[in-house]
């Protein structure tokens, strides 16, 4: 290996004291080519940092994609973590934009957030492939008075319970999100003034983050929960995802599937049916991004470019674009600052 | 100013000595109040909830709805000493069976072979770990054990975290048993050879007994490991913070829930209190099992060296 | 007689038991991770980044988890080893009285039972206070303060087995005690000094839980010191529950990776180790 004299060398007090000292400067000149405050106004190379909801993340990619294409000194950084996570790094600065899936609370705005709302999705409720009672189900929904006796009280227990088939004993096994997240706050408003608590106080496994979930209720053929809707459908192929089925509401509760019930065979199918208000809001939501204080800098003209730019992204992309009064009023926030 | 002056009077060597003194003891200072900080830390931010609540409450109680004020802690502790307590049950009798076997039994070859088994399995990581076990113990425990006992379970739970954690904690007790076992002074076992004794009477009966304080360290010790572990639980326990009746039921330890909470601190009041608190008490827990074991071991053994 | 041979017998059956159970739950893991691991391994997913998306598409691979599990270990390895170097050569006698050595080795043993989460939250909370992102230098800080007491115990039991006469006679030759640390003790204590780094890399390439919020995770590799960083490790974490096969089997490889390195870490340690004690005068 190393001959003897080098190795006398390396280790005597001036070879140790100038490893050390080389060490140090690489890390100081690594740690110059970024910059402590990403909002910085250095030139050459801008990060942005976004966390946060599963449900926007697929769009964000998308739409960072494109930015970056256009804008290719700007770098941007996308990671989940669920609404929860996005919201709370937004706050402490810990990144420049936090996606957020369900409504911004009081106290978040007493905290310094601000938000704008960028595009609508929806949560599903998603059972396995393989599950004994698809069939029935497929023809005659299920009504929230139901999903309610699944998810929170646990009144209803088996799936033969749930269709009245009682010979099939199979228990439902319910999962929902560990993680802090606005698909499960959504799911719960939808079913009622219940919160994500009440929804894992009823279930029988957490699972964190939104694609686990689903892979969760792919591997268990008496699973039931819920997922956002990119997560269910899968985004090339526009059909369900690999183990998943998605179970349709029975809006009117008359006991059965009406033909404009029946909207959940594509990705398409049930974005059309939430444009068309037939798919309820909640369990749909607006889609928010929100930050400490204001949009600054380069995070604001990422902003700015997503409310008009890219939003023609939107629709291919399995999200629903908000109507244009409402996106026109939310770049009025954006560039005021102010939401009134 | 006499201090400097005679240090720039020192020759280079000299001044290199004192030097290089400072900064090592700069560095161990460093290190001994590191832990302090970090507790002191931690107690400050669990401050805003321990003055509004009272301690009692916090810990016993059952209701945990931080959206409407419910901070109690008590399910969330529960399963950890479950989770813990199936880990301890399955890996003590386990791994001390196998220390004495390496120990006492194995010859040359066989021993390496089975230390460096033990050795590689104190440094797979674990979320590896925990990648195993969702994909073998999860439908083990869903599709068979479960079944087998009467019950339904996803098999996200207690169960599951006890045993991939039982795995881990193997390689901790076995390799401080072993050395414990091994250095038991042979003029004991010759004794007891001497008066008749068989091999596994020498070994129950005096070879344990000389070893006992190092065996329950290394218990101890595991037990810390066990309590604090993280990321394979996390993955595999159910992470539902409820009471649980039966191993089969989802849990949730204060590692794993910490993991998996720790976004949602801003928006709730009292939140951020509350995971601060739980560190701590993990930290001081944790802290406790190892200054037991090192008082333990220090009485036993009269205090030389570790 | 016959009770006696009997107990003996009843028991080394339960050790047998207990072994096979030791020894089957490594080759479990080994096999499910070899496996799954091995079949989702392939050159390019070594060589390339994830397309955006890694939780959605399933081209590309896992490079920015390597490099970024690279640099953080070796920046956490490198940082901590200069500390536990200077403190672990404090701790001899000569140096220190043994009550301050006492104080100093318990709290390192404090230090090395806290849980990794705890050094993820503590860093954390460090971070947000000075504004800080996630980022890699708060993830190699975080590992750092885990690495240390590790690397720290190892080296204190391979400077303390250096024979005290040895010291002496550099002493009486002259030697500083800092040229005789350097010079002598470190090369008498090289084999044990080694292992220790291997060790402290080992575990700081595979815990996840420090740097699951002070790294963050990113498609891209970390180019600068503030950019957020994946790891082999959080990738495992993310990505094995999912659906989608082709983007579990990114995990796999991750786990089959490394498992890999700690493998060839417990060879290198035992290789080294015994090339090393050349060095030694024994």
């Amino acid at each position: 290996m190393l001959s003897e004299q080098l190795r006398e060398d390396i280790f005597s007090w001036e070879g140790i004291m100038t490893i050390g000292v080389i060490t140090a400067f690489m890390i100081i000149i690594i740690g110059n080519s970024g910059c402590i405050d990403s909002e910085s106004t250095d030139k050459e190379s801008k990060t942005i940092k976004v966390s946060g909801a599963y449900a926007l993340y697929p769009m964000m990619v998308v739409w960072a994609d494109e930015y970056q294409k256009i804008h290719p000194n700007v770098k941007i950084e996308v990671s989940g973590g669920g609404a929860g996570k996005g919201m709370a790094d937004a706050l402490g600065g810990v990144v420049d934009m936090g996606m957020v899936s369900r409504d911004i609370y009081p106290e978040e705005i007493d905290k310094g957030a601000f938000y704008v709302s960028v595009a609508k999705d929806a949560v599903v409720v998603t059972i396995n492939s393989e599950n004994p009672v698809l069939d029935e189900l497929n023809k005659r929904g299920v009504t929230r008075e139901e999903l309610v006796k699944i998810f929170i009280t646990r009144e209803i227990k088996t799936w033969g319970e749930l269709v009245g088939k009682p010979e099939i004993k199979d228990e439902i096994k319910v999962y929902t999100r560990a993680d802090a997240c606005g698909a499960a706050q959504t799911w719960a408003e939808y079913l009622g003034d219940y919160t994500q608590e009440d929804l894992t106080y009823g279930a029988d496994t957490g699972i964190m983050y939104d694609p686990d979930l689903a892979g969760a209720v792919a591997r268990d053929k008496y699973a039931i929960g819920y997922n956002n809707i990119n997560f269910a459908y899968d985004i090339k192929k526009e059909s369900f995802v690999e183990g998943i089925r998605v179970v349709p509401i029975d809006l009117n509760e008359n006991g059965k599937l009406d033909e404009d019930e029946r909207v959940y065979g594509t990705r398409r199918e049930i974005l059309q049916a939430i444009e068309n208000g037939i798919y309820p809001s909640p369990p749909a939501r607006d889609l928010h991004l929100a930050t400490r204080g204001g949009f600054k800098g380069e995070t604001k003209e990422f902003v700015r470019w997503i409310l008009t730019d890219g939003q023609e992204y939107i629709p291919e992309n399995g999200y629903i674009q908000l109507p244009s009064e409402k996106i026109k009023a939310e770049s009025n926030v954006l560039e005021s600052g102010e939401r009134t | 100013m006499k201090i400097l002056r005679a240090f720039i009077s020192m020759d280079s060597r000299r001044k290199k000595v004192v030097i290089t003194t400072k900064l090592m003891l700069a560095a161990s200072a460093l290190v001994c109040a590191l832990l302090f900080v970090i507790i002191l830390i931690l107690f400050s931010g669990s401050l805003p909830l321990l003055k509004q609540e009272s301690i009692i409450n916090i810990l016993f109680s059952s209701f945990w709805n931080p959206g409407k004020g419910g901070f109690g802690l008590y399910p969330i502790i529960i399963g950890t000493v479950y989770v813990t307590g199936i880990a301890m049950l399955f890996s003590v009798p386990v791994s001390i069976l196998s220390s004495i076997y390496i120990a006492e039994y194995a010859e040359g070859r066989v021993r390496n072979i089975i230390k460096s088994f033990v050795d590689v399995l104190a440094g797979v990581p674990s979320v590896v770990y925990g990648m195993c076990a969702i994909i073998v113990l999860v439908p083990l425990v869903r599709d068979y054990m479960a079944p087998f006992l009467g019950a339904t379970s996803t098999g996200f739970c207690i169960l599951t975290a006890g045993m991939i954690l039982a795995i881990m904690v193997f390689p901790i007790i076995i390799s401080i048993c072993v050395d414990v076992f091994r250095a038991v002074p042979n003029e004991l076992r010759e004794v007891s050879y001497a008066i008749g004794a068989t091999k596994w009477e020498t070994i129950k009966h005096v070879v344990f007994r000389a070893a006992f304080p190092g065996v329950s360290s290394a218990v101890l010790l595991g037990f810390g490991r066990a309590f604090g572990e993280t990321m394979a639980v996390c993955m595999v326990v159910g992470n539902i913070p409820r009471l649980s009746s039966s191993v089969f039921e989802p849990g949730t330890t204060l590692a794993a829930f910490i993991a998996t909470n720790f976004g949602e601190m801003m928006s709730v009041p009292f939140y951020y209190s509350a995971m601060m608190l739980m560190a701590l008490i993990l930290i001081l827990v944790v802290l406790i099992f190892n200054i037991i074991a090192k008082i333990i071991i220090r009485k036993s053994y009269g205090g030389g060296g570790r | 007689m016959n009770f006696r041979t009997t107990e003996e017998n009843i028991f080394k059956i339960l050790m047998f038991i207990s072994l096979i159970a030791v020894m089957g739950s490594l080759i479990g893991i080994m096999a499910v991770v070899l496996i799954k691991g091995g079949a989702a391994l392939s050159i390019g997913m070594v060589t390339t980044p994830p397309e955006s998306g890694y939780y959605l598409g399933g081209e590309g691979g896992i490079l920015n988890a390597i490099v970024g599990s690279v640099y953080l270990a070796s920046g956490a390895t490198v940082l901590a080893f200069f500390i536990s170097i200077a403190i672990a050569i404090y701790l001899q006698r000569e140096f220190t009285s043994s009550k301050a050595a006492g104080i100093i080795r318990t709290s390192l043993d404090m230090l090395w039972g806290i849980p990794s989460i705890v050094y993820g939250v503590f860093c954390f909370i460090v971070m947000m206070y000075l504004g800080i992102g996630t980022c890699l230098l708060a993830g190699i800080i975080a590992l750092t303060m885990i690495e240390i007491p590790i690397m720290t115990r190892g080296m204190d039991e391979a400077i303390k087995m250096v024979p005290p006469e040895l010291k002496e006679s550099t002493y009486v030759l002259g030697s500083n005690r800092i040229e005789t640390a350097i010079k002598v003790v470190l090369r008498q204590g090289l084999p044990g000094i080694t292992s220790a780094v291997l060790l402290a890399f080992g575990r700081g390439i595979g815990d996840a839980a420090s740097i699951l919020f002070t790294a963050g995770f990113s498609d891209h590799i970390p180019a600068s010191l503030f950019d957020s960083a994946a790891a082999l490790p959080t990738m495992i974490f993310f990505l094995s529950a999912l659906p989608s096969p082709e983007v579990r089997d990114r995990a796999y490889a991750a786990a089959f990776i490394l498992l890999s390195i700690v493998l060839l870490i417990s060879l290198a340690s035992r290789l080294l180790t015994n090339k090393f004690s050349r060095y030694i005068i024994k």
